[in-house]
């Protein structure tokens, strides 16, 4: 731990503590104090627990009034307190509090008292009189701001100690220190030290009442030593107010003030330290107990700029050994963006034992949105349940359906027909370990971790001959390709489906092509505008042919409000998706959400509630809805985009285009005949395209 | 409001503290026995409620051995039979015979005789910030029968106006509480008693409410000061109806001041323009001030300030604060004007 060499003068053990308390002629609350125990007489009584309580009452105000002249009362925002909605739980606005840290005005408060838009905070010293305390510089990985006033009132002096973390003990009382109550006289809340470590190693807990009124205060120790600042802090989520539902709970955070004083000179410079990212995806979802086996690498990512890559087992980082993704929590979390860790992995090597290397990550604060990248295979239709059964050795593989028109595959000589049988992905050294690829979304997994533009040698089986090619990989384009190879289905053997489930009060109409279970279907779900219950006959009219020869199961649901989509009809198509799943294959790779008017904004919000499993949205006469947020792709969670027909408001749709672009989704055209009704039959060949890898 | 109301509590109280340090018995009681002691003066009072989120209990606390019981003010109370029930098992009909609508306190009357009491201090100096308490109250009815109602330990968080609501409702009673630093908004908590570690009564649980500033969930209790005057009062007939909260709004443009049209719900105080001649102009302020505090108090809205300048009594003198390039201005107008016609 380095401490810089100004703090020093803090760490003066709180003799001023003792001398109130004796001048103060309460000889008995000494008697509680951590006093080197040569110093105990011996022989002393032991107090009962009455004389015990009114001691240690003594001694909490002792400390109280140690720390007092270091807390000041940070006002309530104004212009962003106003914009937030104060919701039951969690409050959102309040008097706060702020803790003095240097004689030249550096106060710490938190974000909750100065959210991320406001540059500048009311505050409130001692005596009464205001300030004005510019923000300087913000922890966002702790939500503690600094504030820096012109100048401190006399009498309001930074803390005279503080506890550094090694000698902080669980079950010791700890005493919480805010002004948001009163100005003029500090609040008191008591309680003990509940916990060293939470928040992924960020603070420590009390069961101490802690609120808005005191966020921003420290958390001292019986002595007035300063433990931490008060803040609301949860250990797994983020965002401006999280953690304040937990106010006067008896789980209450302090960010312990030895990091908050490390990074000190930082803020001061004017710095915002945001939490710092690796860049990569574990195999598990459960960030507990999960082996931290490496999924996902992201592109342009810390992680990828070092040549990790999915399949990696993290077994060490920075010297701690790794056994479960909490680990490389515990010691990544506390980091910032621009700190170095250092990781221990383990790489599969084939048949041999797995080869050990070592890689220094600079963490990020953020990470470029996620564009997809492809080499322009299409890989002939597989069902989620194939593809976990494919056989292994000579006959695994996918197999290419097509090759995009002119895109990376088809340009170095990639031909339907070809088996890929496994992917190399070279790592920035050029040399590297070829995966086996057994299924359409290996072949995805392995392709989408490298950077657009750099390449990937693909091992290819063409008539019992392997041959290899290197393929450079483009991002996922949005268009639709022309020359879309389609079946010579029988449009009569296409037929209405009555999809029913327990749940749903009427059954959600399909059109869906005849078929085994070797043959799995795209799907499509269209909303047209709402009107109620669909006519069967009509939508199977409409939709036989490009169903019949895309391969499409489409799916038309009803409004159950005639005038308007709700978000329970969402909910039927999830369960009529289920139905058709249970009596069809599906091929996960090619599920598309469109619509058109009320039905095409619908089916945005559609998507997002049906999750990353829908690989394209098409909107037609639609704009996406005011209150949809776009959250930046990732792998895993990214869709192409299409717009066509006309909207009254071009410059919305314009707008619409730019957001989703920058946050990484491939956004094309869909072209649509006015007055044609459906684009049945585009709409078709793009969820077939959709499978491009 | 002014800081020396605000000192004078705390002196005093510090100065008790030395005083009893002084007068320091051989031997304090243990908690338990100072809980048991205490808490056979505290009431279970069951009456009317038990729909749409209204609980039909709450606590109370005798405080004269011939069975006067004070507790809050509460629809528990709108009920014919009212039953209060001791700590030994004792069932008692209570019969309310008044109330403080200001303070929220009401005296209940069982008909009893050497009835364990707490004795209300009238004369009890407020205690300081820190100072160690327990509350004693029968929180979500779980003491049933003659089991003792429980108890909880903390400490005075604070010494602050009250100024609370519970959805529509606001707390008439504007004056000192309590804030306490443990969980007392339960169910069934009001009306409990709030006792110092020497067993003597020094409140009154207060109600279910939240803080206007900031919307949280209170844990106060009314100080046993004001607990003996609302009872007092309500002994002698003298409790009154509240004052109805001053809720007279001042459009600074009187004083020359016209701030931002208010568009948001809580819009900030900047000032769009300051008229000529006006005696904001003669002060200073200028436009794109922001206003923070008009006479000391925060200002954090445009209503605020109305509110604050409402407050204040024709001819007072106002001091407003504003936030202009990073730095406090403090500016004074002269004195408050009579309302100038509508705002």
């Amino acid at each position: 731990m380095m401490i810089g060499g100004g703090m020093s003068r803090w760490h003066a053990r709180g003799s001023a503590v003792f001398r109130g308390l004796i001048v103060g002629g309460v000889v008995v609350g000494t008697m509680l104090l951590a006093v080197p125990s040569g110093l105990v007489r011996a022989q002393a009584p032991v107090p009962d627990a009455g004389e015990m309580a009114l001691a240690e009452e003594e001694a909490f105000r002792a400390a109280v009034t140690a720390v007092a002249p270091a807390v000041v009362r940070v006002e309530p925002g104004t212009a962003t307190a106003a914009l937030n909605t104060r919701t039951e739980a969690a409050p959102s606005t309040g008097p706060s509090t702020g803790l003095v840290l240097t004689a030249d005005g550096s106060i710490a408060t938190t974000s909750f008292a100065v959210p991320a838009d406001v540059t500048e905070a009311v505050v409130v010293f001692p005596d009464g009189s205001r300030g004005v305390g510019r923000v300087v510089g913000r922890d966002d990985a702790r939500g503690i701001v600094l504030l820096q006033v012109a100048a401190l009132p006399a009498g309001v002096v930074p803390p005279a100690a503080w506890v550094p973390r090694t000698e902080l003990a669980v079950g010791q009382w700890t005493i919480a220190v805010g002004r948001g109550w009163d100005a003029t006289a500090p609040s008191v809340a008591v309680g003990i030290l509940s916990a060293l470590h939470r928040s992924w190693g960020r603070s420590v807990q009390t069961d101490a009442a802690v609120s808005p009124s005191n966020y921003g205060g420290p958390l001292v120790d019986i002595r007035g030593r300063v433990i931490g600042i008060l803040a609301p802090l949860p250990a797994d989520t983020a965002g401006m107010n999280a953690g304040t539902e937990l106010y006067d709970s008896g789980i209450g955070f302090a960010v312990p003030l030895e990091d908050i004083l490390r990074v000190l000179p930082r803020l001061q410079a004017g710095e915002t330290l945001k939490p710092g990212i690796i860049g990569i995806g574990y195999r598990s979802r459960d960030p507990v107990n999960a082996s931290p086996v490496v999924a996902v690498c992201r592109a342009g990512s810390p992680a990828a700029r070092v040549g990790m890559r999915a399949g990696d087992r993290i077994v060490s980082a920075n010297g701690r050994p790794v056994a479960r993704v909490a680990d490389i929590r515990h010691v990544v979390a506390p980091l910032y963006a621009g700190d170095t860790v250092t990781l221990g992995l383990e790489r599969p090597a084939g048949d041999q034992s797995p080869r050990a290397l070592t890689v220094t990550v600079e963490l990020a604060a953020t990470l470029p949105p996620w564009r997809r990248p492809v080499v322009g295979i299409v890989p002939v239709r597989a069902g989620a349940a194939e593809a976990a059964a494919a056989p292994a050795g000579d006959a695994g593989g996918v197999t290419v359906g097509w090759v995009w028109p002119a895109g990376p595959a088809a340009r170095v000589g990639v031909l339907p027909g070809d088996v890929v049988v496994s992917a190399l992905v070279a790592e920035a050294d050029g040399v590297g370990d070829a995966q086996a690829i057994d299924s359409a979304a290996a072949l995805g997994g392995a392709i989408g971790s490298v950077e657009p533009g750099r390449r990937v040698r693909l091992t290819v089986r063409r008539n019992g001959q392997l041959r290899d090619f290197d393929v450079e990989t483009a991002v996922a384009p949005a268009e639709i390709p022309a020359d879309v190879p389609v079946g010579d289905a029988d449009p009569a053997a296409v037929r209405v489906m009555r999809l029913e489930a327990a749940e749903l009060a009427e059954p959600v109409l399909a059109i869906v092509p005849d078929g085994g279970t070797q043959d799995p279907l795209g799907v499509l779900v269209w909303f047209d505008q709402p009107r109620g219950a669909v006519d069967g006959e009509a939508a199977l009219r409409t939709w036989r042919l490009a169903a019949a020869r895309h391969r499409v199961a489409v799916l038309v649901p009803g409004s159950s409000d005639p005038q308007r989509w709700g978000r329970e009809d969402i909910a039927t198509v999830a369960r009529g998706l289920d139905a058709l799943r249970a009596r069809r294959a599906l091929d996960p790779g090619r599920i598309a959400v469109a619509g058109s008017g009320a039905g095409g904004a619908f089916a945005w919000l559609a998507a997002e509630r049906l999750g990353p499993g829908v690989r394209g949205v098409a909107l037609v006469d639609a704009v996406i809805p005011r209150q949809a947020t776009i959250e930046s792709a990732e792998p895993g969670r990214s869709r192409a985009v299409l717009f066509g027909g006309t909207v009254p408001d071009p410059t919305l749709r314009e707008a619409d285009r730019q957001r989703l672009s920058s946050a990484g989704y491939p956004v094309g055209t869909l072209p649509v005949t006015e007055g044609a009704g459906p684009p049945v039959e585009v709409l078709c060949t793009w969820v077939e395209a959709l499978g491009v890898l | 409001m002014t800081s020396h109301s605000r000192r004078a509590p705390r002196h005093a109280a510090w100065l008790a503290v030395l005083l009893l340090s002084a007068a320091l018995p051989a031997r304090a009681a243990t908690p338990g026995e100072t809980i048991a002691g205490a808490a056979r003066s505290v009431v279970k009072i069951y009456g009317a409620g038990g729909v749409s989120g209204l609980e039909a209990y709450q606590t109370g606390v005798l405080v004269n051995p011939t069975g006067h019981v004070v507790t809050v003010l509460s629809t528990v109370l709108d009920s014919d039979i009212i039953d209060c029930v001791l700590d030994d098992g004792r069932r008692f009909a209570g019969r309310l015979i008044g109330a403080d609508p200001r303070r929220e306190v009401a005296v209940l009357a069982l008909e009893g005789e050497e009835l364990p009491a707490l004795p209300l201090a009238a004369d009890h100096p407020r205690l300081a910030p820190g100072t160690r308490v327990l509350a004693l109250s029968n929180l979500f009815g779980v003491a049933v029968g003659d089991e003792r109602v429980s108890a909880q330990h903390g400490v005075v968080a604070a010494v602050v106006p009250l100024d609370a609501r519970r959805g529509a409702y606001e707390a008439p009673y504007r004056g000192a509480v309590y804030i306490l630093d443990c969980t007392t908004n339960n169910p069934g908590s009001p009306g409990g008693a709030l006792i110092d570690w020497r067993g003597r009564l020094v409140g009154l649980l207060g109600k279910e409410l939240r803080a206007n500033a900031s919307g949280v969930w209170l844990n106060y209790a009314l100080p046993v000061d004001e607990v003996a005057k609302a009872y007092d009062d309500i002994i002698a007939g003298r409790a009154t109806a509240p004052a109805a909260v001053s809720t007279e709004r001042f459009d600074p443009a009187a004083l020359g001041v016209i701030l931002l049209p208010d568009l948001l719900d809580k819009t900030p105080p900047f000032i769009e323009t300051v008229r000529t001649g006006s005696p904001a102009a003669a002060a200073g302020l200028r436009a794109d001030d922001l206003l923070v505090a008009v006479n000391g108090r925060a200002v954090p809205s445009r209503m605020a300030v109305q509110q604050a300048l409402g407050a204040l009594a024709v001819g007072d003198p106002v001091r407003v604060s504003v936030v202009r390039d990073g730095a406090i201005v403090d500016c004074d107008l002269g004195p408050r004007p009579a309302a100038a016609g509508a705002p």
